[in-house]
Order: structure tokens, then sequence, then C-alpha cells
């Protein structure tokens, strides 16, 4: 290839007459490189025009390896010919030019060993085209004060020459010393070369001594020995601003890395609090196994049963075991799945009235919901959403219902307590007359009752006094003011009134058990020393208190003394207008333990073997330890707690507002559903699994899908 | 504000290898860290560039794009080393290329005019180099041939 050199302006010569182009060329070298590279352009374009295709970057890497000299192998495998017009800048990725300079640069990547190409020469190849799509930004901040090069400048080692050479210069002779020694001695370290030493230490005496000799005349500053000199003192001064300089230079650096790794913490920061949310959401997770868990096996339990029992006594209820400690997911329908979660999907509308009181026996199953100075209760299928009949019977209002399968237990303003049996409502009776079996005298009910009962009755003919068609199974009557909560489970009921007792009743027989009396509760505590809020003065006569402002501004008198009742084994606690909880044990009829903390009566409970949460007018829910009886969390809100129900992980609280609350008890927040929801605040909700009915002053039921 | 760059003939001038030592082990040592500051991996780059293996030169360019990718605000900065690291070595186009953005960018950087210059005119060497080899091969080629027919007209 070398022998090729000389020959070369005979083989220019030769190549004029194939391209039209060349007589320039061989002149034009000379001229500025910008137009000699373009009449080279020209020169490869025409020379190299018949090959012409694409290749990818580390190919035409390969390809410039390949020996030049084999031109048909050249042609066969893939050159490339750009034809990039002069102007643009940025080409197209994936071209290459194949010209002249490549060829150039052939021999020497071939030939001489110095410039072979490496795996880093091919990885910066192909990171160029990726760098060049990249935007490149108005520098600012450091970058525009500090370029790299001047920081560069700055911290170098060099950069401490000037210094180091300054401090040279006012280096003073003096005869020597031994201060290494002096310094090794000091540091403990043993200094080499006794035998030396000794004769450096006679020297340096007689140095010493030399000096002091001198000294004997008068002691000079070793500084006057020194002259420096104007130039040299000028360009020290310089050298020091310059040095002060860099240290400028280099604090703007670190100060820019102060701040780039502080924003760096930052986000770790933010990354270790979104860590530790997800660890919270296990949390809840794993708590909502435990409850399936549960769940699966009172269904194993209870199937067994369904096996074994093929006569059931028509006496009892015999209902599956109750919904309210049920804590396993409920049967759904497979469309469920496809709500959205939050939702509202349905709304029942038919009351005109507040609702009340709202119970259902099972997600898509019977509804029933009573509402304000509304005697007849309406029983809703939640298949379709539409009314099946109503519960006639109450002469007052009906402030609270248990739903339990096909049963259905409502309290009313008149005291009694009936008891429904909800498969014989149908649509059909919805303008029936209902008929009851009471205990007491046809004619004095129709003495007390209201527009609502008996007048359909004496127009109807006789066929419907019959007892066959009737919801109504039994009345329970002993109370003697509106009854305004109740619970039962299997055959055991409890109520509670604003006569301020709690009664408990046999289903079977419909007799009242017992009877606990409130006031003397608060009468006589179990625990004298403890005292009682503001609110526990005696009520001689009716209990009745304003209620705090809901969200729209509405007021309502509260009358009901107990608020809420629930009962498991002999175990049952009450929430009453003093504010108090209190545990009684059913066998002996008496409060052992009063929690006091609300300042308000309370309005809703619950409790499962852990705690006890009610939620009351002082606009609190609190959550108590079941054992202790201690106040495990209180959560407020802004308006009265109205309703409420609670699981492992979540506590629903209508809370006077119009979305509903939900409080998660992992993570500790609050969130609203409001989708579709209530227009007026909501008073009471129930849910099973990821279904739940909520009730409000606007008269409506609405659907929500959790 | 124009930026302020090296003319490329400091890039010729090259660190000793103590100094070139330094900023490599003070390069490693934040590298252990995990945490390596811009400046510290300019010094070792604009070092490697300005010696004159190869190898080096290959490292520093590498450590150029390496800032390249990682800080926006010295992108501008970085397309200059990243031209005259390919100008050393011998990487005409690209050294081309990434002039030109700069170019674009500020038209008025005298550095980046000058070196634009450099490589016009290392590639148009390359480029008569590379035309004196076509040429030598076209004649071989030719000599080859008439050698050829010469032999099957006798």
């Amino acid at each position: 290839m070398g022998s090729e050199h000389p020959s070369r302006s005979n083989n220019d010569r030769r190549q004029i007459p194939k391209p039209g182009h060349n007589p320039s060329l061989t002149e034009g070298a000379s001229s500025s490189s910008s137009s000699s590279v373009s009449k080279l352009e020209l020169v490869q374009k025409a020379f190299l025009a018949p090959f012409g295709h694409k290749k990818t970057d580390s190919t035409r890497i390969l390809s410039d390896l390949a020996p030049v000299i084999m031109t048909p192998r050249m042609i066969n495998s893939a050159a490339t010919v750009s034809s990039r017009p002069r102007a643009s800048i940025t080409s197209s990725s994936m071209t290459r030019k194949l010209d002249f300079a490549t060829l150039g640069r052939a021999p020497l990547r071939l030939g001489l060993g110095s410039k072979r190409i490496t795996s880093g020469d091919l990885q910066i190849f192909e990171a160029t085209e990726e760098l060049l799509e990249a935007e490149v930004p108005e520098p600012e901040g450091i970058a525009s004060n500090v370029s790299l090069l001047r920081g560069f400048n700055a911290t170098i080692p060099s950069a401490e020459n000037s210094k180091t050479r300054r401090r040279q210069m006012r280096n003073v002779e003096t005869p020597r010393l031994g201060l290494k020694k002096l310094g090794m001695s000091a540091r403990g370290l043993l200094t080499e070369e006794e035998d030396t030493e000794g004769q450096s230490v006679a020297s340096s005496e007689d140095d010493i001594v030399l000096v002091r000799h001198v000294g004997k005349k008068g002691r000079e500053s070793l500084s006057t020995t020194k002259k420096l000199g104007r130039e040299e003192l000028t360009r020290q001064s310089q050298e020091i601003m310059r040095d002060k300089e860099n240290i400028h230079v280099k604090r703007s650096l670190i100060n820019s890395e102060i701040e780039e790794i502080t924003n760096k913490i930052h986000a770790l920061d933010e990354i270790r609090a979104k860590l530790e949310q997800d660890l919270l959401k296990l949390h809840e997770e794993e708590l909502e196994l435990d409850d399936e868990l549960e769940g699966v096996k009172e269904r194993i339990k209870f199937e067994q049963a369904a096996g074994h029992q093929k006569n059931s006594s028509v006496q009892n209820l015999h209902l599956p075991p109750s919904s309210r400690r049920r804590k396993g997911p409920a049967f759904l329908p497979s469309e469920h799945d496809e709500l959205p979660p939050g939702v509202a999907f349905m709304t029942l509308e038919s009351h005109t009235t507040p609702i009340t009181a709202l119970d259902f026996s099972e997600p898509y199953g019977t509804l029933v919901s009573g509402s304000q100075e509304d005697a007849q209760p309406r029983v809703w299928d939640l298949l379709s959403g539409e009314e099946i009949g109503r519960l006639r019977g109450h002469v007052g209002a009906v402030h609270c219902l248990q739903v339990e399968d096909h049963v259905c237990l409502t309290g009313g303003a008149d005291g009694n307590v009936r008891l429904w049996d909800l498969r014989r409502v149908d649509v059909d009776d919805n303008w029936g007359a209902e008929e009851m079996v009471s205990l007491r005298d046809v004619a004095e009910e129709e003495e007390e009752g209201g527009e609502f009962v008996e007048r359909p009755n004496g127009i109807r003919s006789s066929e419907d006094t019959e007892a066959k068609d009737n919801a109504c199974a039994r009345v329970l009557e002993g109370h003697t003011q509106a009854v305004t909560a109740l619970y039962f489970e299997d055959e055991c009921l409890v109520t509670g009134a604003s006569d301020k007792t709690l009664r408990q009743w046999d289903l079977t027989t419909g007799q009242c058990v017992m009877t606990m009396d409130i006031l003397w509760a608060i009468s006589h505590p179990a625990n004298p020393s403890l005292s009682a809020p503001i609110f526990s003065q005696s009520f001689p006569g009716s209990f009745s208190v304003l209620t705090p402002p809901y969200a729209d501004g509405t007021r309502e008198t509260y009358e009901d003394f107990v608020g809420g009742v629930q009962f498991w084994g002999y175990g049952l606690v009450s929430g009453s207008g003093d504010g108090a909880v209190r545990m009684w044990d059913m066998r002996t009829g008496q409060a052992h333990r009063t929690l006091l903390g609300h300042t308000g009566p309370v309005t809703c409970l619950q409790f499962d073997e852990i705690h006890i949460v009610s939620g009351s007018l002082d606009q609190t829910l609190r959550v108590w330890d079941l054992r202790m009886g201690n106040i495990f969390e209180t959560i407020h809100f802004d308006h009265a707690v109205t309703a409420l129900q609670f699981d492992s992980r979540k506590i629903i609280a209508a809370t006077g507002e119009n979305g509903v609350k939900i409080y998660n008890r992992t993570s500790y927040q609050q969130s609203t559903l409001l989708t579709n929801g209530h227009t007026s605040p909501v008073e009471r909700l129930r849910y099973m699994d990821r279904y739940l009915v909520t009730g409000a002053r606007d008269a409506k039921v609405k659907i929500w899908s959790l | 504000m124009p930026t302020e760059l090296p003319y490329a003939a400091d890039a010729e001038l090259s660190l000793t290898y103590d100094e070139l030592d330094v900023l490599r082990i003070q390069y490693q040592k934040e590298l252990s860290q995990d945490h390596v500051t811009v400046q510290t991996k300019f010094n070792y780059a604009w070092g490697l560039v300005k010696s004159p293996i190869r190898e080096h030169q290959v490292d520093g360019v590498r450590l150029f794009q390496d800032i390249y990718r990682a800080e926006p605000t010295r992108r501008r900065e970085c397309l200059y080393y990243l031209a005259l690291g390919h100008y050393k070595m011998g990487n005409f186009e690209e050294a081309r290329k990434f002039n030109a953005l700069l170019l674009e960018k500020e038209p008025t950087n005298l550095q980046a005019q000058s070196l634009s210059q450099l490589i016009e005119k290392g590639a148009a060497r390359d480029g008569y180099i590379g035309m004196a080899l076509v040429g030598g091969v076209a004649a071989l080629g030719t000599l080859v041939v008439a050698g050829l027919i010469r032999r099957a007209r006798k």
C-alpha cells in the first residue's frame, strides 16, 4: 500500500476519464477546506454511485474493516453511499458515508496496530446516534456559572502548584536544624541509624552553637534576609487572587452537589413513605384473609349442620348464624365484580320521609326499610330493585328493625315489637290488608290506631281475617314507650326503648324474660368512683335532645334513649342517651361495666371479639377495648354520627353528611362515598362484604358496591 | 452566555502520568462511594482525552458520553468535548456531527468554529489518502486485466 502513494498523481490522472467532475479535483485540493470537501463528495458520489443500500452502525464499522482492496467483496457486501445534502446537519440515523475519508482511514485501521478497533470504540459509535437525538437544553444553574473547564482548572492537583511555589519562595535559608528528627522523636517514632544520629547531633549542636553565637549580637527576624522583589510580589498577589477565585469555584461546585444530594434524599424519602404505605396495605389484606377464613369455617359448620338436621321444629326460626357476626365474604352474583367500586348503582325510591331504619337479609336479597312517621316498612327485592310489599301492623313509626334471612323484627313507636315472615309478603298483598294475631283486643288496636290501620280491613271481605296470609307472625308487647333499638340472634331478642329499659325476649314463646333498668344502673353505678360526664343527670321525664346540625343545616330532636344494643352469649352491650356504653350480664341483669367517654347520647353501637365501636351525637366515634374497657381510638367528625358498622379493616359511618364515610383502620385514612350519592345527610347504613345499603334524609335508599 | 471551552490545541497537551493518576484515584474513590460528582468525572475524562494513548481517549469519550446522558445542563459543553475526543481519535464523522450540533446552539463560539475547521482539514487529509488507495487499486486492477487480455491474445 505504501507503494501506491508515490504514484498518486498518476492515478489521479487515470481517474480523469471516468467521471466527468474530476479535472477540478486535483487542483482543487488547495482551496478552502469546505469547497474541497464538497468536491470530494461529488467525486465519491459519482464513483461509488453503483453501490447503494443502507446498513446499520455496527456493520458499517465492520465493513470499514473489510479490506478495501477486495473490490468484488466491496461490491457485494453492504456498501453505503448516502447522498446527504450539505445543508442538513443532523442526518438520518441509520446511514453512513462510505467516502474517501473512511477509505483513507482503512489502512490505518488495518495495518497500524495502534488504532485497533475495540469494543469500546463500537460502544462509542453506537451511542453517538442516541446522544445526538437527546435534547440539549440551555445551561442553567451551576452549569452556566461554572463551566466544566473552569472547574477542572480549579480542582486539579496542579492548581495547588502556585501555593506551594509561593511557600517555597518564602523559604528562608537557615543552617540545618534537624527539625525532622525532632518531630519524629516527639511523635514517639524511633529514629533509625543511631550511629549517624550521634554525628548529626554533634553537627547540629555545632550549628546551633553557631546560631546562638550570631544571635548574641541581636536577633534579626528571619524575613529580613529575604528580598522578593516587586515583580515577584505582584505575581504572587495575582496568583493569590486566582487561588481565591478557585476557592469560589470550588465552593459553588460543592454547593450544587449538596443541593443535588438533598433532592436525591428527598426522592428516596418519598419512596420509603410509599413502601411503608404498601406495608399497611399488606396488613389490611391479611386481616381480610383472616376474616375470610372465619367465614369459611362457619360455612363448613353450617353445611354440616344442614346436612344433619332434617326436622326442625316449626317454632324454631332456624336461621343461619346471625349475619351481624358473620365475617367472611358473602355470596354475590358474578356481575357484582363488574361494578366499579364506590358507586351507588341502585336507588330505591318509595318513601316520602327520611329513612330511619333499614336492614337486608343478604346482598341481592330482601331489604326492609322504615322511615319517619311511616308505620309501614317497605319490603324490597334487591335483585330487581322493586318494592315487594309493606309490613302493615304497626301503629306508630318504625324506629328499628333487623332482618335475618326471611325473618324481620321491627320495633315501633307504639312500644311493640313485631316479628314478620318475609316469605309471606307478596306483591299482591300490597293493597291487601294483613291481619295480625294479636294478644290484645282488636278493638283496642282500632282505638289507638291512626289513619293507617284497620280501615281497609273493614272494607274487605271476611276472608282477609284469615290468619293464613299475614306476614306478621308475632307481636311482642311490654315496653311503654317507643322501641328504639333491637338485636336478635337465634331465639333471643333484646330491645331497648325510650322508657329507659332493656328487655330480653324469648322468640319461641314471645315472652319477656328479663327487664334491665338503665335508670337504676345510672343511679347505682357498678364503680362508684367513676364520675359520669355532664350528661348523666337523671332523666325524670321524657328524654329529648336537640341534635347538632347536619351538614345541610337541619336539626332533629333526638328522643331515643337507647341508641343501640347488641349481645353475644350472655354479654350485652348497650349505648344510651346519657352517653354511656354499658356492658350487662344477661344472667344477672346487672350492668357490670360502664364505659364513659361520650359527651352526647350514643346513637349506634357494634362490637366484636376485640373492640366496641360506638357513635354519638357528640360528633365522635369511639373504639373501646372490650376486655380492658378503655378507649382505643377516637375519631372526630364534623357532625353527629347516626349509624355505623365495622369490621377488622374499616368502619363505615353515617356522619350527618351526604357522603358515606369510610375509615380505614390500618392506614387511619378516611374516604367518602359520593358518586351518585345522596342529596341529603345519610342516616342509616348496613353492609355485607362489598354490598352497602344506605338510607338518607332524602327518603331514598341507595345501594353501593364497595 | 458563551460557553467557556478550551481550544483544540489544549487537547494535545497531555497531563503527566502522576496527574492523571491522581485524577483516576479521585474518580475511583468516589465510584466506590457510589456518588461521583460531575466535576470529578469531567476531570478524569478530560485528562484521558488529552492523553496520547488511544485507549485512554476511548475511555475518555465514553465518560463524556456518560456525562452527556446524565446531566442535561452540561450537554452543550459535552458536545464540544465529545467532538474534540472523536477528532483526536480520528472519527471525523462523529466529530463533525457533534460539533455541528454545538454550532447550531451557539454559532458564535470561537473554539467550536476552529474545531470545525480542524475536522474538515483532517477529513480532507483522510480523503486524499483514500483517494490514493482507490487509485492504486484501480491501477493494479487495470494492470492485471491488461495482462490477462494480453495473455489471452497471445
